[in-house]
């Protein structure tokens, strides 16, 4: 990644890229082996279902970083572009006949221009203002579309959703779909795809102009540029991606619900953007691996996952609003020094006990959640591999002590961690 | 004669019942260096909003290169060839400095709202980005980002942006506001040079600055222009000294 940030303005080839943090091949290519060899690691039907899981909303997060990251607009109704892309696919694969003409692995396409159309009307008045105005403008149509599926039965399928089969169509070269792991290279295909095609975007004249736009947008429009077109077109673009990860949807589950329409769908994707990091490309990617692990992994461990998946959500607004990708290019500098490997030991002593710390909280708040909600008599709680009384004291106590003495080293270890930061940033010599 | 580069005919703008330019009338003929000047208040920030359409006028009209624009919006002013700076300064603080001068070329080269073009892939803009980086003397800031840039820098960045398009009627807003001596002495110069062969209309508070780079003067005094002339005739005028020079020199000592 180092040799993508920093440019050389000697060397002509780095100085037609230079000016901004840009992707080279390398890591496209590392990320499309990754994916054609991600289910032989990972075999289990389970995984997969995972991986077809975030494969769909990583199309569906990068979508929504168009707006967010790259526009400057924020959208709180975003899963309207997903969820009709998504219903008009369903209802393309019902169409008797229609796959005579089409094998299965374009009808995301559809499901694009679904989105797409719909994202035309919509993005024709409310992208007129950025800001709170279309922060609004989103909310009022995701409302008002989510209400549609109970009024337009006829597309949205009312309460019980609509549903469809993906295998009816003609084979595709073979292929029938059947399968889970079919599926998934078809979703990851998409993925690449729609990734690729979403960064050259944002190397356009059209996608340098929407970062202009949400820096800026008097200086762009006596730059010759209407603000309004500006983000018009980008808003446009994202409904379109947003189409094929709802179309994607519509073939991974093989029925759209209104689930897929609502404002908690419309949450949860700017929570997992934002997680990631919207200053960066791949900041969505990261976000939603985090993400589907903590809401499918963390959610058969405890009750309790939406609890810490909040907390993490605004520790980062909080802490790190660069999200997940802030924090790892934030060691890009020191990096570039070659001062990186000077952190490592300082980020152990500081981590190690913070780490220890943050599960000995988890521990208490899952055993205050087992007193109160556990069934009268049924005292026996396991956590971490150990079965306790969560009514006896020695359990409380020995959680107590340890989470205390876990954040006591942690903050005893801070400013030694800040002190080798400060180090691994400053250059040779430099006074700063 | 062609037409002026820009006309201002009877041009009033009020905010409420407060009447801020009461009745301007001025001609800028092209590639003139015209400096508009005047004591705080005067107005000289919202005429120069009005001319690029950022307020709309109350009454009167404003024609550039003879052509009205009433109802025109600031981009599409610019497109017709007018450029402004900020008086605050006004760029992308979040983009290096190379992508701030390139984005400025994008519409007048041509590219518009296209995306089958990739920006790093256009020589013409990348060249044409690193000649203007070399008129301002940013090339070696090539690669910071520009929010970064000392204040003498940005506000010679924001020439950059505001110059790189080509228009050919440059307006800039008091381009050495809050600059030390050394620093407005090398502004100066730098207007001086890129703005060679255009039309350049200065809103300035500092009478220093302009005297020496402006072939005609407008003092602008509650909203009226009450001397337009070379930048002698203007200084040896009484009703001017009285309006303005004199409360500049009261200031001063």
């Amino acid at each position: 990644m180092t040799d993508d940030i920093t440019t050389d303005p000697s060397r002509p080839s780095e100085r037609m890229r230079a000016g901004s943090m840009v992707i080279g091949k390398l890591p496209w290519i590392v990320a499309g082996l990754f994916l054609v060899i991600l289910p032989v690691i990972f075999p289990s039907n389970s995984a997969i279902t995972i991986m077809n899981q975030m494969s769909i909303t990583m199309v569906f997060a990068l979508a929504y970083n168009m707006l967010l990251g790259q526009g400057g607009m924020l959208s709180f109704g975003h899963a309207v572009y997903m969820g009709v892309g998504g219903f008009a696919c369903v209802h393309l694969m019902n169409v008797a006949g229609f796959f005579d003409y089409l094998p299965l692995p374009f009808l995301p396409l559809f499901g694009g221009l679904g989105g797409m159309a719909l994202a035309i009307v919509v993005g024709s008045f409310s992208t007129r203002r950025a800001g709170t105005i279309f922060a609004m403008i989103s909310l009022g149509i995701g409302e008002l579309v989510a209400a549609c599926s109970v009024i337009i039965v006829v597309f949205f399928g009312g309460e019980e959703g609509v549903s469809a089969d993906r295998t009816v169509g003609m084979p595709f070269f073979g292929i029938e779909f059947l399968q889970q792991r079919e599926v998934y290279y078809l979703i990851a295909f998409w993925l690449m795809l729609s990734a690729i095609l979403m960064y050259l975007f944002s190397r356009t004249p059209m996608g340098r102009m929407a970062n202009a736009v949400r820096d800026n947008p008097e200086r762009a429009e006596f730059l010759g540029y209407s603000s309004r077109w500006v983000r018009f077109h980008s808003f446009v673009v994202s409904g379109f991606f947003a189409g094929v990860a709802g179309g994607l949807f519509a073939i991974n589950y093989e029925i759209l619900t209104e689930e897929n329409l609502n404002l908690t769908t419309s949450g949860t994707i700017l929570l997992v953007t934002f997680l990631g990091g919207v200053g960066h490309f791949f900041g969505p990617v990261i976000g939603t691996v985090v993400f589907t692990l903590v809401q499918t992994v963390l959610s058969l461990e405890t009750e309790l996952w939406g609890f810490y998946a909040g907390l993490l959500f605004l520790a980062t607004v909080m802490f790190f609003p660069g999200g997940i990708a802030g924090l790892i290019m934030m060691h890009a500098p020191a990096i570039r020094l070659g001062r990186a490997s000077r952190l490592i030991l300082p980020y152990l002593r500081c981590l190690a006990p913070a780490f220890i710390g943050i599960l000995g909280v988890a521990a208490l708040i899952e055993m205050v959640f087992h007193v109160r909600h556990a069934s009268v008599g049924d005292e026996e709680m396991s956590l971490y591999w150990m079965t306790f009384d969560s009514h006896a004291v020695a359990p409380w106590v020995v959680a107590i002590a340890v989470t205390a003495v876990a954040l006591a080293l942690t903050k005893r270890s801070a400013p030694a961690l800040r002190a080798a930061w400060h180090d691994a940033n400053t250059p040779e010599g430099g006074a700063a | 004669m062609t037409a002026p580069a820009l006309e201002l005919e009877g041009v009033t703008k009020s905010f409420g019942r407060i009447e801020i330019i009461r009745g301007v009338d001025l001609s800028i003929a092209e590639g003139e260096r015209h400096a508009i000047i005047g004591p705080n208040g005067a107005g000289k920030s919202t005429l120069f909003n009005l001319i690029t359409g950022r307020f709309a006028l109350t009454s009167g009209r404003i024609r550039l290169h003879g052509t009205d624009l009433r109802g025109k919006a600031p981009y599409q002013i610019n497109r017709m060839g007018l450029s402004r700076s900020f008086q605050i300064t006004n760029i992308f603080a979040k983009m290096t400095v190379f992508e701030n001068i390139r984005c400025s070329l994008l519409w007048p080269q041509g590219y518009g709202y296209s995306f089958w073009n990739l920006v790093h892939n256009q020589p013409s803009l990348t060249e044409g980005a690193e000649q203007i980086l070399e008129q301002i003397n940013l090339t070696a800031r090539r690669d910071t980002m520009a929010g970064l840039l000392s204040y003498a820098e940005q506000r010679a960045l924001e020439i950059g942006i505001t110059i790189a398009g080509g228009a050919d009627v440059i307006m800039l807003d008091e381009p050495t506001a809050g600059m030390s001596h050394s620093e407005t002495d090398y502004i100066v110069e730098l207007i001086r040079k890129v703005t060679e062969g255009r039309t350049l209309v200065v809103v300035e508070h500092d009478m220093g600055v302009v005297f020496g780079l402006a072939d005609r003067i407008s003092v602008l005094v509650y909203g009226e222009i009450i001397a337009s002339d070379v930048p002698e005739a203007v200084r040896r005028s009484p009703q001017v000294q009285e309006a303005y020079l004199g409360t500049a020199l009261e200031a001063e000592h």
